[in-house]
């Protein structure tokens, strides 16, 4: 058991080290970040920002002579802000796990993978953790401003809320990006992989979008299945233990796919 | 499954440390190896000939693990590459073609994840790495990136990634391909200082390489294998060794030659091989003695040219090279086996 820990390690170490060693991957997160940091701006103090409105509300509120509305800024705006950012990072994901597989091809390295005493799922474990590690690094700055902005919030913000909504962007991050890499192991060709990849988060959106226009069973059933209806339960603050279910479902598929098709690969192999 | 697998049984008494019997791949229509059978002994270099295309890559990517043959069997250390395939993996280094480096790492941050994942504890991690590193004469690139690397240094990294934790069977794969000459010999030291304790085989096309660094040479073309022995016997084996002689005579003494037992065949040349253009003096004749194989023609030639009275400039003995036994075994393979000396037998020296 230890030998597979140290084997899934020393694979995660060398993945992260690869992320933090590529130019690509650091254009892709500063994008990110200016995007992200963009939003963050324009959504709370933006002129149609939450501060904005809920002031507006308030004024408009005194002037009818209603009493004032309660509204929590805090909540709002992390449901507009973390819906932003979960398109974002649908956007990005693509492109941090199209080389998961397709650059070992294309280098020659995964015959030192396939012929060394580790198993296909422990590989694919190992770069699984190291790209969404690189992840949750850029995500961890976005975290630390909406601290910096919450702790202005009176009454205080509990951090159960933001770090609850942020955990669900990491699963819906390494759903993705499991699947991701399961592309990028069908495939020598990172751009290949990056597209279907987009595609495959295209017709995830889909879904999503059909789930909450349709009602009746199919309905309910695409709203079960969809990565995106269960990301927005945790951004509500709703943790149901059917969405984590769904999540580590998604990820437990896209590793368990990416072991057959390695394995598929060498039965091909010309 | 795969932890009995890492801790496997030890096997039943096996003396050979590679067997491969009757080993077949088939893609679709074309095969490209068919009934491949040969085994290495421990400590052993065995080397692999064969032109492009030939099968030697199929076969080594099979011996280690990469691909799963069609039918037979092959061994490493008693267990069966497809069956306990972790087990086996344990045991082997492998080279692939091109070498599998990371470009974005030092050359030693890739030699410690290489130690890693071929389960070296560790407490020997750093020991084995520095081994590696002076065994292959990396010691002044130990912290320079892989992508920085000529050539030549990425073979040998290639190679220390083979042995960084001693596996007892290596598995080489044209290891000298690109190589400047003296980088070539330098590869072929290390090579040869590793056996006796590694199980070594390696394919190649260049043929000195074979003759000079490996104990036995198994020849592959298209596909099967046509020869399997030891450099000399190949040779020797061979028609077209003998002797060219530059004699002050006219072709008479090439008949009487001619009468000699043991030769097969007298013919005039032009010249003699290590003269190369120099045009001929007059009343000089050069002959090619070709002797039957076993027959060792020197002085019986000598003593018939003196009893001729013939005066004899130059004479000097062809020995065919593992070129000539390589090209004459894949141009004319029908040939070899009806003299039979093309069997698979495994011929023990």
């Amino acid at each position: 058991m230890g030998i597979v820990l140290g084997n899934i390690i020393a694979i995660y170490r060398r993945e992260l080290q690869s992320y933090f060693a590529s130019p690509l991957a650091y254009v892709v997160a500063s994008i990110f970040w200016l995007l992200s940091g963009f939003f963050f701006a324009a959504i709370l103090l933006g002129p149609e920002g939450v501060i904005q409105q809920t002031t507006q509300l308030d004024l408009n509120g005194q002037r009818l002579g209603q009493p004032a509305v309660s509204i929590d800024v805090p909540y709002e705006f992390l449901r507009i802000f973390l819906g932003v950012l979960g398109s974002l990072a649908l956007f990005v994901l693509p492109i941090l796990s199209m080389g998961l597989y397709a650059e070992e091809r294309k280098r020659g390295t995964l015959e030192l993978l396939a012929t060394s005493p580790v198993t296909n799922w422990a590989v694919a474990v190992g770069k699984l953790l190291g790209v969404l590690t690189f992840f949750i690094t850029m995500v961890l700055p976005i975290l630390a401003f909406e601290a910096i902005g919450f702790s202005y919030a009176s009454p205080p913000v509990q951090p159960s809320v933001p770090l609850l909504g942020h955990l669900g962007l990491i699963l819906l991050a390494a759903g993705v990006l499991s699947l991701g890499m399961f592309i990028s192991s069908l495939t020598e060709s990172t751009i290949l992989a990056a597209i279907l990849t987009f595609a495959l988060v295209v017709f995830l959106w889909v879904i999503d979008v059909i789930a909450k226009n349709l009602t009746g069973p199919v309905a309910e059933a695409l709203s079960y299945l969809s990565l995106l209806q269960h990301y927005n339960n945790f951004v509500r603050g709703i943790f149901d233990s059917s969405s984590l279910i769904i999540f580590v479902s998604y990820i437990v598929l896209g590793i368990f796919l990416t072991a057959q098709s390695i394995d598929a690969l060498r039965f091909q192999r010309s | 499954m795969f932890y009995h697998c890492l801790c496997p049984n030890q096997p039943i008494g096996r003396k050979l440390m590679i067997e491969v019997e009757h080993l077949s791949k088939i893609y679709g229509s074309t095969s490209a190896i068919q009934d491949v059978t040969f085994s290495v002994e421990p400590g052993e270099i065995l080397g692999f000939l064969g032109p492009n295309g030939a099968g030697k890559t199929t076969t080594m990517r099979i011996l280690a693990g990469y691909l799963p043959a069609t039918s037979g069997t092959a061994r490493i250390a008693g267990f069966d590459v497809h069956e306990q395939s972790l087990a086996v993996r344990q045991r082997i280094g492998y080279l692939p073609e091109t070498p599998p480096l990371y470009p974005e790492m030092t050359v030693e941050g890739f030699l410690y994840f290489v130690a890693r994942l071929k389960g070296l504890p560790a407490g020997d991690r750093t020991r084995q790495i520095n081994a590696a590193i002076e065994r292959c004469h990396l010691q002044e690139k130990r912290r320079v990136l892989i992508r920085k690397l000529s050539k030549g240094f990425r073979q040998r990294v290639g190679i220390a990634q083979a042995i960084v934790h001693d596996p007892p069977a290596i598995i080489l794969d044209e290891p000298t391909v690109g190589l400047d000459p003296r980088q070539i010999i330098e590869v072929r030291n290390l090579i040869k200082s590793l056996a006796g304790s590694h199980t070594i085989i390696l394919s190649t096309h260049i043929l000195p390489e074979a003759s000079m660094t490996c104990n036995r040479v198994a020849i592959i073309n298209r596909g099967e294998i046509i020869a399997t022995n030891t450099p000399e016997n190949l040779e020797s084996g061979l028609e077209g060794s003998g002797y060219e002689l530059e004699i002050d005579a006219d072709a008479s003494a090439a008949q009487q030659l001619q009468a000699l037992p043991g030769v097969r065949q007298v013919e005039s040349i032009l010249a003699v091989s290590s003269q190369g253009s120099i045009p001929l003096k007059e009343n000089r004749t050069c002959l090619r003695v070709t002797s039957e194989p076993g027959t060792e023609l020197g002085r019986d030639i000598v003593s018939a040219l003196v009893g001729m009275g013939v005066g004899v400039y130059e004479m000097r003995r062809t020995h065919a090279t593992l070129e000539d036994v390589f090209l004459e075994l894949t141009t004319e393979e029908k040939n070899w086996e009806q003299t039979g000396g093309g069997e698979e037998a495994v011929v023990e020296p």
